[in-house]
C-alpha cells in the first residue's frame, strides 16, 4: 500500500506542496510570525502604565497609611485622618447603588421583556448616551436639577442622586442584556408551562440573569467610587459623619481633586492615600465580579447549548 | 377534572379556517383540522411548510413571536381560545408544549417537574403526587427517583427531554404539543421518547410535529401533511403513507424533496 502511494506518478507543479508557496502565502506566514511578537509587546504597552501608576501611588501612600489614619475621625484638612471620608464615601455609594439598582433593574427588565422592539431600541440608545456622557456634564445636570431646581442646595442627597444617575445606565445595560440573553427556548418553555410574565421574570429570568446583574452592580459601584465631578459639583465639602440628607459631606475622590491643588504636606499625602484606597476598592470589586461569574458559570453550564 | 364534560361530544381541539399572516404573506392558509381524544396526530411536511407555526397557534405560543397575526379559530372543547377575554396563560396550562431542544430550567429535577404546579400554588402533597406521576408517565422515574435533587442540567439530552414532557404533564393538561421533540436526540434517546409518546396517547391528545416520516409511521395514528402553509391531506397513518392521494405528499414521503 505504502509503495503504491510513494511511487505515484511525478506531481504536477500545481500539486507540489513545497513549490506552491506564492508571494502572498509567504507574506501572510511572515505576518503571522510578527504578530506573535507584536501582541505581547502591545500587552506590555497596556500593562506597564497601569502597573506604574499603581506602583507610584502605592509607594507614596502605603508608608504613611496606618490603621490610625484609616479610622481617625479628625479634620482631614489639618491632620492625616481618613475616617470621615471613608465613611461618607461608603454611604454615598451605598445609597446611590440602591437608587441605581431600583431604576436600572426595573428599566432593564421592562426594556427586555415588555417594550416593543422599536421603543426598546430608543431606551437602549438613551442609556448608552447617558453612560457615555462626560461626568462633568452629569455633575452640572445634578447641580441644576437637584441643587437649584429642587432647592436641595449643595448637599449630601443631591450628590447621592447625581451619582446614582451616573451608575444607573451600567446597571440598566447589564439587566437588559441579562434578561434579553436568556435563551429563547427557555423563555418559551416557561410561558408554555403557563407562567405569567411576572412569574417568568421572578422564577426563571432572575435566577439566570442574576450573576450578570450582580456583575453590573459591582462594576457600577467601582465606577461610582471613582467618580469625582458629580460629587464636587453638587456637594458642599464638610466633615459631618454620618451626613444628614441636606448636610455637607466629603468623598475620597474629592480629596484627590482638592489635595493636588493645595499647598503640600497633609493635603497631598491624603490625596495619595485616597487614590490608593480607591484603587484597592476598584480592584477588589473587579476580582469579586470574576469570582461570582466563575461560580455561576458552572451552575448554568449546559443552558446555552 | 378528567374526562370531557358529559355534554361535550366533539373533538378536544379543532381548527377552523386557521390562518397565520406575516405582513399579509400567509404562513398558514385556512387550516381545518380536528383532534379527537386519545389520538396521536403527526403533522409532517418539508422545512418552512408552517408545521411549527401551526402547533404554536394551538396554545397561543405564536403570540410570543412579534409580527404574526392569527385569523380563524382554534376551538378547545368548543370554545375559541382566541376569543376576547380568554387568558392565554390558562390556555397553555390546558394545552402543554414540548420543544425541539430540551429546555430544562437551571434547578433540580424535582423543581423542574414541579414548575407548572408551583405557578398555580398547588399544595406540597399535590406537587409530590403529580411530580411522581408526571415522571412515571414520561418514563423517567426509574432513572431519577434516587436523586430528585440533582441539577436537571446534569441529565443527558434524552433524559432532559423526557423531563420536559414530565414538566408539561404535571399540570394535567388535556393536550400535549410536541414540536420535533427528538430532533436534537441520538437514536437511543429518540426511541425512548417515542415509546413515551406511544404510552401517552392512551390518556392525552398528542400532536407531534416531525420532519421524519419514519417517526410518523412508528408512533402516529393519523398524519396531516402540510405544504407551503396549506393542509394537503390528512388521514390514517397507514393510509397516507402507503397510498397518498396527492402527488406532493407522495413526493415528500418518498424523499424526493425535503
Amino acid at each position: 500500500m505504502a509503495t503504491a502511494v510513494g511511487s505515484a506518478a511525478p506531481l504536477e507543479a500545481s500539486e507540489d506542496l513545497r513549490r506552491g508557496e506564492t508571494w502572498s502565502i509567504r507574506w501572510r506566514t511572515g505576518f503571522d510570525r510578527w504578530i506573535g511578537f507584536l501582541l505581547p509587546l502591545l500587552f506590555l504597552v497596556a500593562i506597564v502604565p497601569i502597573l506604574d501608576v499603581v506602583y507610584y501611588i502605592s509607594s507614596k501612600a502605603v508608608p504613611t497609611l496606618t490603621w490610625g489614619v484609616l479610622t481617625s475621625t479628625g479634620d482631614y484638612q489639618l491632620h492625616d485622618a481618613l475616617g470621615v471620608p471613608i465613611e461618607s464615601t461608603f454611604l454615598f455609594v451605598l445609597l446611590a447603588t440602591v437608587i441605581a439598582v431600583v431604576l436600572g433593574l426595573f428599566g432593564g427588565v421592562a426594556t427586555a421583556e415588555f417594550l416593543p422592539e422599536r421603543a426598546a431600541g430608543w431606551v437602549r440608545m438613551s442609556a448608552n448616551l447617558l453612560a457615555g456622557m462626560p461626568s462633568v456634564i452629569v455633575g452640572y445636570f445634578g447641580y441644576f436639577a437637584f441643587c437649584l431646581y429642587f432647592g436641595w442646595g449643595l448637599s449630601f442627597i443631591a450628590g447621592v442622586f447625581t451619582l446614582s444617575f451616573f451608575m444607573t445606565p451600567y446597571i440598566f445595560r447589564t439587566a437588559d442584556l441579562a434578561f434579553s440573553s436568556v435563551p429563547r427556548p427557555i423563555r418559551e418553555a416557561a410561558y408554555g408551562s403557563g407562567a405569567r410574565p411576572t412569574q417568568y421574570i421572578l422564577r426563571i429570568g432572575t435566577p439566570i440573569a442574576f450573576p450578570q446583574i450582580l456583575t453590573g452592580v459591582f462594576l457600577a459601584m467601582a465606577i461610582g467610587v471613582g467618580e469625582t465631578a458629580p460629587i464636587v459639583l453638587t456637594v458642599q465639602p464638610g466633615l459631618l459623619v454620618p451626613p444628614t440628607l441636606t448636610s455637607p459631606a466629603t468623598y475620597l475622590t474629592a480629596l484627590i481633586w482638592t489635595g493636588f491643588s493645595q499647598p503640600p504636606s497633609v493635603a497631598l499625602t491624603i490625596a495619595f492615600q485616597a487614590a490608593f484606597l480607591i484603587i484597592v476598592v476598584v480592584l477588589v470589586l473587579n476580582i469579586a465580579v470574576r469570582i461570582i461569574a466563575a461560580r455561576y458559570r458552572k451552575r448554568l453550564e449546559g443552558l446555552y447549548q | 377534572m378528567s374526562g370531557t364534560p358529559a355534554t361535550f361530544e366533539g373533538p378536544v381541539l379543532s381548527t377552523r379556517g386557521l390562518s397565520v399572516l406575516a405582513k399579509k404573506k400567509a404562513i398558514l392558509d385556512h387550516i381545518d383540522l380536528d383532534f379527537a381524544p386519545r389520538s396521536l396526530t403527526a403533522v409532517i411536511g418539508p422545512s418552512g411548510c408552517g408545521k411549527t407555526t401551526f402547533v404554536r397557534t394551538l396554545n397561543r405560543m405564536v403570540e410570543l413571536t412579534p409580527g404574526l397575526s392569527v385569523e380563524g379559530s382554534v376551538l378547545y372543547l368548543g370554545q375559541n381560545i382566541y376569543d376576547r377575554g380568554v387568558n392565554p396563560v390558562l390556555v397553555r396550562r390546558r394545552i402543554g408544549m414540548v420543544f425541539q431542544r430540551p429546555t430544562v430550567f437551571p434547578m433540580s429535577v424535582f423543581e423542574n417537574a414541579a414548575f407548572g404546579l408551583r405557578l398555580i400554588h398547588a399544595d406540597e402533597d399535590e406537587i409530590d403526587r403529580e411530580v411522581t406521576e408526571g415522571l412515571r408517565r414520561a418514563g423517567l422515574w426509574d432513572e431519577v427517583k434516587d436523586d430528585l435533587n440533582r441539577p436537571a442540567l446534569s441529565l443527558s439530552g434524552g433524559q432532559q427531554q423526557r423531563l420536559c414532557i414530565a414538566r408539561a404533564l404535571a399540570v394535567r393538561p388535556r393536550v400535549l404539543l410536541l414540536d420535533e421533540p427528538t430532533s436534537a436526540l441520538d437514536p437511543m434517546a429518540t426511541q425512548r421518547v417515542e415509546a413515551t409518546m406511544q404510552r401517552l396517547k392512551e390518556d392525552f391528545v398528542l400532536i407531534l410535529v416531525t420532519h421524519n416520516v419514519g417517526q410518523a409511521a412508528r408512533v402516529s395514528d393519523r398524519v396531516a401533511f402540510l405544504h407551503t402553509g396549506k393542509l394537503i391531506e390528512v388521514g390514517a397513518t397507514a393510509e397516507i403513507l402507503e397510498r397518498p392521494r396527492d402527488p406532493l405528499t407522495e413526493q415528500f414521503i418518498t424523499g424526493r424533496f425535503a
